[in-house]
């Protein structure tokens, strides 16, 4: 690994570590806020995920076809982007980041709404689901990297790529062609077929590439998707994943 | 821009060709056509089904949003309900205003990532095209050859477009095209467009040089079956009637429809060029919003004319008002109707060189379910103040009929099939009424990278004898359709 390499890994992390999404001042949910919400979802949203929000909008059978994504289904479906435990419901921050940044190749980032229209649109997004009501989604507590990534650092993560399977889905070399993509095994909830992320090509990866993305992804899982959550194994072990982290990181590099 | 055309017999110019002398084809000659044809396209096939497979490959506006091809499209080109809306827009999203933001940079901030989020290009053609006549068409000019005939195409078409946003509200497009036959390369659209004037929504203004359907259900410009020109055997001089070789394979609810009619250069208009409202580009301005909802939209515009370089004579402006009513809620369903009215005024000419207004009323109708998408226009074409100098002579009523509909039969094949049927008017010596069938099998490689096989059928070859219209029993096509 070339020190240059780790610097611009260990510059990226830190620079990445510090964005968030300013957790704007949210408009009261109430009655008014959500019929604003309903008149921005009417205009911008319904076309894929249908009026009702069962992911069923005139627009939305194209984007997969006949395979996986289809648009969210905010009634009764999972919430693939959370910050949240897998299984749960996602925080209003997870929804407005996911307004906001988009979905990379599946759906657009909405940032041109005020974010005054993107806390609207959430509260009436949220008024499809009735689990939304009352609850309190806590997001994991994401532990700041423990420093700049190091060669042996990198080689335990690829170890730990190994150990826990990742090749089966993203391939040896992270291209998303690992056994099970390829023999058609990977199905999501609707049972349509899905494909696993290119690691290779950081801006394909829906929940985000940045570390902290990426950390948020193989701690929580992607609900709905063959993803699972490595909570439970891997995640009493934060250095692990760390060095797991920055070996993927290392499989989109440029190539000299 | 091809001319026009003479089926009739009485006009005195120019002279039909007999087709009397007519060849059965023979069994060598459709081999022929057909293994050139199948080795073209697997040769083409093979060749992209070998190479990688590419994350992604997204053209101007998807890379701009990095988002997929087919958030806005069915099957480009053609949009789905969410497409349609952004372009309404002014490209920007629905909803939104978003072109203060994804809009213009200052020069010393761009970089190539910027320059190609407002640019794209499409490469499009048949590369082989064959044509299966009746007879030898015209009779006699190839001696001792049948009348079956397969050429290589590629490339027709080559499109260079730029769009986007420059700021909050205010959007472009440009489309420079090259026709590879023709030469030269013409500006076939630009224009700018400024959003949500009043409150969002309400209307939004287009100028320049545009295409008057782009709201319409059924939008000229953007077919699954590429237009295929017609074929003259002569068409020289100025008010001179035209001869086919062989009629053009367009939609006919858009297509000129008269047989004897002429630009203001004295040049003959093909009855099968898209004019008037369903124009592929005329200047002028148009202003179109939805202030009552998604379900209701307006449009209503003022043009030179006829398509400048169709020719009007400018003496007046012509003028339209489309409305469109939509159904677009849940369950993959999407529906809409569309009518319009385009008033022309001294935009064509008849043989005596005098002036007519040449209007058009039409309908049109779309829904798309899942992977199943039906369209359908019909219009009437008239002539309100034909010249006493060709009373009698001039039918001034046209129709045309267009029915399609587009299925995905995989994930990554579409099925097209169009139905036409021209019901011409014009000169009565010289009109041709025709139908065609035709069904196209495109499979899409990659997002943006289509083959495609796509064969026509005359349904009317038999009657009337063995005019142009008439003689073409079908076609067979087999192209590249690429948009990077």
């Amino acid at each position: 690994m070339q020190i240059r390499t780790l610097l611009a890994i260990g510059a990226g992390l830190a620079m990445l570590s510090i964005a968030s999404f300013a957790n704007a001042v949210k408009p009261e949910d109430n009655q008014a806020t959500r019929e604003k919400g309903k008149q921005i979802y009417e205009q911008a949203c319904l076309f894929c995920h249908g009026a009702e929000g069962k992911g069923d909008g005139p627009a939305g059978w194209f984007i997969g076809r006949y395979e996986s994504p289809r648009p969210r289904d905010f009634a009764g479906g999972s919430y693939k982007f959370r910050s949240t435990p897998s299984g749960e419901l996602p925080t209003d921050q997870d929804l407005f980041r996911t307004v906001t940044q988009g979905i990379p190749s599946n759906m657009p980032p909405f940032s041109g709404l005020s974010e005054e229209e993107r806390w609207q649109v959430i509260a009436y997004v949220k008024t499809f689901n009735q689990a939304f009501k009352g609850a309190k989604p806590t997001a994991l507590v994401l532990p700041n990297p423990p420093g700049p990534p190091s060669d042996a650092g990198i080689e335990n993560g690829r170890k730990t790529y190994i150990k826990y399977g990742c090749q089966n889905c993203h391939g040896d070399n992270g291209y998303g062609d690992g056994k099970e993509a390829l023999d058609g095994n990977l199905k999501d909830t609707y049972g349509l077929m899905i494909s696993p992320g290119d690691l290779t090509e950081r801006a394909s990866l829906k929940n985000g590439s940045s570390a902290q993305a990426l950390y948020r992804s193989i701690m929580t899982g992607l609900d709905g998707t063959p993803m699972p959550s490595y909570a439970d194994t891997i995640g009493g072990n934060d250095k692990d994943v760390w060095d797991l982290v920055y070996y993927i990181l290392t499989l989109s590099q440029e190539k000299p | 821009m091809c001319a026009g055309a003479v089926l009739g017999t009485a006009w005195p110019v120019k002279r039909v060709p007999d087709y009397s002398i007519g060849k059965v084809p023979t069994v060598f000659t459709r081999v022929s056509i057909f293994i050139v044809a199948l080795s073209i396209l697997c040769g083409t096939l093979v060749t992209f089904l070998l190479a990688p497979e590419e994350a992604q490959a997204i053209p101007a506006f998807a890379r701009k949003y990095n988002t997929n091809c087919m958030d806005c499209h069915t099957a480009p080109p053609v949009l789905n309900a969410f497409g349609q809306r952004f372009l309404e827009n002014g490209y920007q999203l629905p909803g939104t205003e978003d072109g203060g933001i994804t809009g213009k940079k200052k020069l010393g901030d761009l970089n190539l990532d910027d320059v190609n989020q407002y640019l794209g290009f499409r490469l499009v053609g048949n590369v082989t095209s064959s044509w299966n006549f009746k007879q030898q068409n015209p009779p006699g000019a190839d001696a001792g050859v049948v009348e079956n005939k397969t050429e290589f195409t590629f490339p027709q078409n080559f499109v260079l477009f730029a769009g986007g946003t420059v700021a909050k509200n205010v959007g472009f497009f440009v489309e420079l095209g090259h026709e590879v036959d023709e030469g030269g390369a013409e500006v076939e659209r630009g224009f700018v467009t400024f959003n949500n004037l009043g409150y969002r929504n309400l209307a939004h203004l287009r100028v320049g040089k545009f295409d008057p359907s782009a709201f319409y259900s059924y939008v000229t410009v953007r077919q699954q079956l590429n237009n295929i020109g017609d074929s003259q055997t002569s068409c020289s001089g100025t008010y001179v009637p035209c001869s086919y070789n062989r009629v053009g394979l367009a939609p006919s609810a858009f297509a000129t429809k008269f047989y004897g009619l002429y630009d203001r250069s004295g040049n003959y208009l093909s009855p099968f060029t898209s004019s008037l409202y369903n124009s592929d580009g005329e200047t002028g301005v148009d202003i179109h919003g939805r202030p009552f909802g998604d379900w209701f939209l307006y449009q209503v515009g003022v043009l030179n004319g006829a398509n400048e370089h169709l020719g009007d004579s400018n003496k007046g402006k012509d003028v339209y008002g489309m409305i469109r009513f939509d159904y677009a809620r849940s369950n993959y369903f999407s529906a809409s109707l569309s009518g319009f009215i385009y008033q022309g005024n001294s935009n064509a000419k008849v043989q005596t060189q005098e002036d007519v207004n040449w209007n058009r009323y039409g309908l049109s109708a779309r829904a798309t379910y899942m992977m199943v998408d039906v369209y359908a226009a019909y219009s009437v074409d008239k002539i309100n103040n034909t010249p006493t100098s060709v009373a009698g002579l001039f039918d001034s009523t046209a129709t045309g009929l267009t029915i399609g509909a587009d299925t995905y039969v995989t994930s990554k094949t579409l099925v097209s099939l169009r139905y036409d049927n021209l019901d011409a008017g014009g000169m009565l010596d010289q009109r041709v009424s025709s139908s065609f069938i035709g069904v196209q099998a495109k499979h899409f490689l990659r997002a943006n990278v289509a083959i495609l096989a796509r064969s026509d059928f005359n349904l009317r070859q038999s009657e009337d004898g063995d005019t142009a219209a008439r003689n073409l029993r079908n076609a067979f096509f087999s192209g590249i359709d690429v948009i990077f």
